[in-house]
């Protein structure tokens, strides 16, 4: 079992409990939550911080009949029997949930586009106010193009690992970066590292690779 | 329903939440402990009156945070009802030891508000196949269990928000009751995105102390 190492933001949390992140990041950030337990009680409390604003604010009425047809609804409406969670195990092809609507369902129908030796890439999403996902598969022990960010990213590790100057990050972990840094991650040896960015705003990539990279894939 | 009822029996009555609250702080504030108990009776016996005064305290509070997000008056109301339908039909799914029924509606409200942003949205990065991005309950999350919030009363919470200085309070209110995103709050107020992000992470620590969660 994947217990992730490196974590959300506390904004990114807000964020995300708001409703206010970009669709992009939102999968990033869902997905980590659903293996990170300490994520996912932060993100409880941001929870009842926006639980609290708003019942501290004082009501909008709304119109009466608006009550008596929502009683009168309650006689055709049967109360749910609780769902179960899912308990089945997770077949390892799976991508997660959130990243489906992306990518597909599948790593193995994942279709790969080789932008360098050893560098693979899939690109999601137009980056409008939604922003987008890059999908990067680098064989071990590779040098990943240098970057830099233009605006927010958010990166989450689905196998494998890499290293770089901010440390190690492993299945599971997330880099939420601040938009200054600069950084080349450097796949850790012995099987490819696949891991999935949001990002809303295009990737500044430095170098005749990088720069042949962001032709071929507009980014 | 054996599990049920024992819920149902332990139900916390009016007069009891009342004095737990006074107990708490001079001006009244909703109780968890209270609110828990009446989703019990609704979960129990499809308790209309329980289900009514949920109705009267929290549906006109989802009223203001929906035309607060800039939906419509006949938009917000629709998503109201929507909210508090599925409280309904989804009673037995609900924790009190887990969140707070505010929490829960919070989250109803919240979900509501995106997809129906999703459907409106030309965008086909999200088509419409159901899957929820932020679950409402913790089960579609899958196993592992996050920290219960619990009975914690939020008066610790209420008075942390009150105590934020203006310009942390201002973030938040915007994030929370505005829907603003870090780029867009960056840009709204003049200000370089990473002091966004430091100043709402100066802020969540702040509140997280209210709840009760070492900072």
């Amino acid at each position: 079992m994947i217990v992730p190492a490196r974590h959300l933001d506390a904004s990114t949390l807000i964020g995300y409990s708001a409703g206010a992140l970009p669709t992009a990041f939102a999968a990033v950030a869902a997905s980590h939550l659903a293996l990170c337990a300490s994520c996912r009680a932060h993100l409880d409390e941001a929870d009842a911080i926006g639980a609290r604003l708003i019942e501290q604010q004082d009501g909008a009425s709304l119109p009466g009949r608006a009550r008596e047809s929502l009683r009168e609804r309650l006689a055709s409406e049967p109360i749910e029997a609780p769902v179960a969670a899912d308990a089945a195990p997770r077949d390892s092809d799976l991508l997660p949930a959130p990243l489906q609507p992306w990518f597909g369902e599948r790593y193995s129908t994942l279709r790969w586009r080789m932008v360098a030796p050893g560098i693979h890439m899939l690109r999601s999403g137009d980056g409008g106010p939604d922003g987008q996902l890059l999908m990067l598969r680098t064989a071990p022990g590779r040098r990943m193009p240098m970057h830099g960010h233009g605006n927010n990213e958010l990166t989450l590790v689905l196998r494998g690992a890499y290293d770089d100057a901010l440390g190690h990050f492993g299945p599971g972990d997330v880099a939420d970066l601040d938009s200054d840094i600069e950084h080349q991650p450097v796949t850790s040896p012995g099987v490819p590292c696949i891991s999935v960015a949001a990002s809303d705003a295009p990737m500044r990539f430095n170098g005749w690779m990088a720069r042949a990279m962001q032709a071929v894939l507009r980014i | 329903m054996p599990k049920l009822s024992a819920i149902a029996a332990s139900k916390v009555t009016p007069l009891h939440g009342a004095s737990r609250m006074s107990k708490a702080l001079a001006h009244p504030a909703p109780d968890a402990l209270y609110w828990s108990g009446q989703m019990a009776r609704v979960a129990a016996h499809a308790d209309v009156d329980c289900f009514m005064r949920i109705y009267d305290h929290f549906a006109p509070r989802l009223n203001r945070y929906l035309l607060g997000l800039g939906l419509a008056p006949s938009q917000a109301e629709d998503l109201v009802q929507e909210s508090m339908l599925r409280v309904w039909r989804r009673a037995r799914s609900f924790d009190g030891s887990r969140a707070s029924l505010a929490t829960w509606l919070f989250r109803i409200a919240r979900n509501l508000h995106i997809d129906s942003l999703r459907k409106a949205s030309a965008s086909t990065a999200w088509p419409d196949d159901g899957i929820e991005l932020i679950p409402d309950d913790d089960a579609d999350l899958g196993t592992g269990t996050s920290a219960p919030e619990a009975f914690a009363d939020h008066v610790g919470l209420g008075r942390a928000i009150d105590a934020l200085p203006a310009g942390q309070a201002r973030l938040i209110r915007m994030s929370y009751l505005e829907s603003k995103s870090h780029s867009e709050i960056s840009g709204e107020l003049g200000m370089p995105l990473g002091s966004v992000k430091s100043t709402l992470r100066r802020a969540f620590a702040k509140l997280r102390r209210g709840l009760g969660g070492e900072a």
